[in-house]
């Protein structure tokens, strides 16, 4: 079996490697703006205008970028990240597998991507 | 009066509680959390049913990533297999994610608890099925190969009858968007018995999928504003630790008795929430 034994090869799993990579730092970041968010919520007495209880992707972006941190945009942005995390994973996968020259998953991959993108874009064309 | 917005920190306890306790015991039985977390959000929390979904599919995200990170690592996820099962999975999940939003919660109610039903049966089948023993085909595609933790010796497999596992997979996916479960319950025995993958890594590729699967649906919940930032963020992060737990624990003890409690438990639940 010549595939059994060419998959021990270290360099087929740039990958899995970059891809685990990848999960972890999501999951930390999420894990801290959520953490962050439920602490300043139960501490602080909050004098930000707090964002809304059904924000848009735009606006978490844009308090994010004004630096205007409430609990709530804290914990949502804690959530997103964590909810683009897999979809990260997927575009690493992608770049991992054309290092790997794996094209045939290179598609495979790029499939699952553009299906999770048409996701987000129904999404953000539902709300209007 | 933004004070009273946020959970009262004995709502804060329970859910952080629930939420490990959840994680704890979905990671003991093979289940994750959402099987767990969301008759726990909807019976003990009276959280409404679309939001408790939500809230699921944030925690088997995470879950589903941490766990995810480390099977990558000790190399037991078959990435090219999950990457191929993800088309019919995340497919599935947009259609469950955008229907579940057409559906009344007391329907979505009815479907989960028809779902625990059919879970319970298929732990006490696997549990009467499993007899420690594997057999490994070699001249499938998609090869993988592990290290088992249990014997020290590597383990080489190929997969047979993917066209079928995919179809299990669209299944598993439409149940994910649709109830806010991972799914694995559909797609281990499948991957398993269908396709000829041992178990460890039937398990770890399956978890290596929800988070995406999960996150195909999570963007139409949150568009549809069903996701709460309390309650998403404690309850994902007691499911996350519990979960961790669970797998440290699941690593010294094999009990078929928990199976059949928690079968019988999740019988009672189900009947609870179909009479709601």
């Amino acid at each position: 079996m010549p595939d059994l034994i060419s998959i021990s090869d270290n360099t087929q799993h740039d990958a899995e490697r970059w891809t685990s990579r990848v999960l972890r730092l999501g999951v930390w970041v999420s894990a801290s703006l959520m953490i962050f968010g439920l602490l300043l919520a139960a501490l602080s007495p909050i004098s930000i205008v707090p964002l809304s209880m059904n924000p848009s992707l735009g606006n978490l972006v844009e308090r994010m970028f004004s630096f205007t941190f409430d609990p709530v945009t804290l914990m949502f942005t804690g959530l997103v990240v964590l909810m683009f995390t897999p979809i990260l994973r997927v575009i690493t996968a992608v770049f991992g597998f054309a290092a790997e020259r794996d094209w045939r998953f290179v598609i495979v991959s790029s499939v699952v991507l553009f299906m999770l993108v048409g996701e987000i874009v129904y999404s953000v064309f539902m709300r209007r | 009066m933004l004070r009273g917005i946020f959970l009262s920190i004995l709502t804060f306890i329970y859910l952080l509680a629930g939420g490990f306790v959840a994680g704890t015991f979905g990671a003991l039985l093979g289940l994750g959390g959402g099987v767990l977390l969301i008759p726990f959000l909807v019976i003990v929390l009276g959280i409404p049913m679309h939001q408790a979904i939500a809230t699921s599919i944030i925690a088997v995200i995470a879950t589903s990533s941490a766990g995810a990170a480390i099977n990558l690592e000790r190399r037991i996820v078959n990435m090219r297999l999950g990457m191929i099962l993800e088309i019919a999975t995340v497919a599935g999940a947009i259609l469950g994610g955008i229907t579940a939003n057409y559906l009344s919660s007391n329907v979505l109610t009815k479907l989960f608890s028809g779902l625990l039903f059919f879970v319970a049966a298929i732990m006490v089948w696997r549990a009467r099925l499993h007899n420690g023993k594997e057999t490994v085909y070699t001249n499938g595609v998609l090869p993988g190969m592990f290290v088992d933790d249990a014997t020290g010796e590597s383990v080489l497999y190929t997969v047979k009858k993917v066209p079928a596992a995919m179809c299990v997979s669209l299944v598993a996916g439409n149940v994910s968007g649709l109830l806010g479960v991972g799914g694995g319950i559909f797609k281990v025995p499948a991957m398993h018995i269908l396709s000829g993958i041992p178990m460890k890594a039937a398990t770890a590729t399956s978890n290596f999928m929800i988070g995406v699967t999960a996150a195909a649906s999570a963007f139409i919940y949150f568009a549809h504003g069903h996701i709460n930032p309390f309650i998403a963020s404690t309850a994902a992060l007691g499911v996350l630790a519990g979960s961790m737990m669970g797998i440290q624990i699941s690593r010294k003890i094999h009990s078929n008795v928990l199976t059949w409690v928690f079968a019988v438990a999740l019988l009672g639940i189900s009947i609870q929430l179909f009479l709601r």
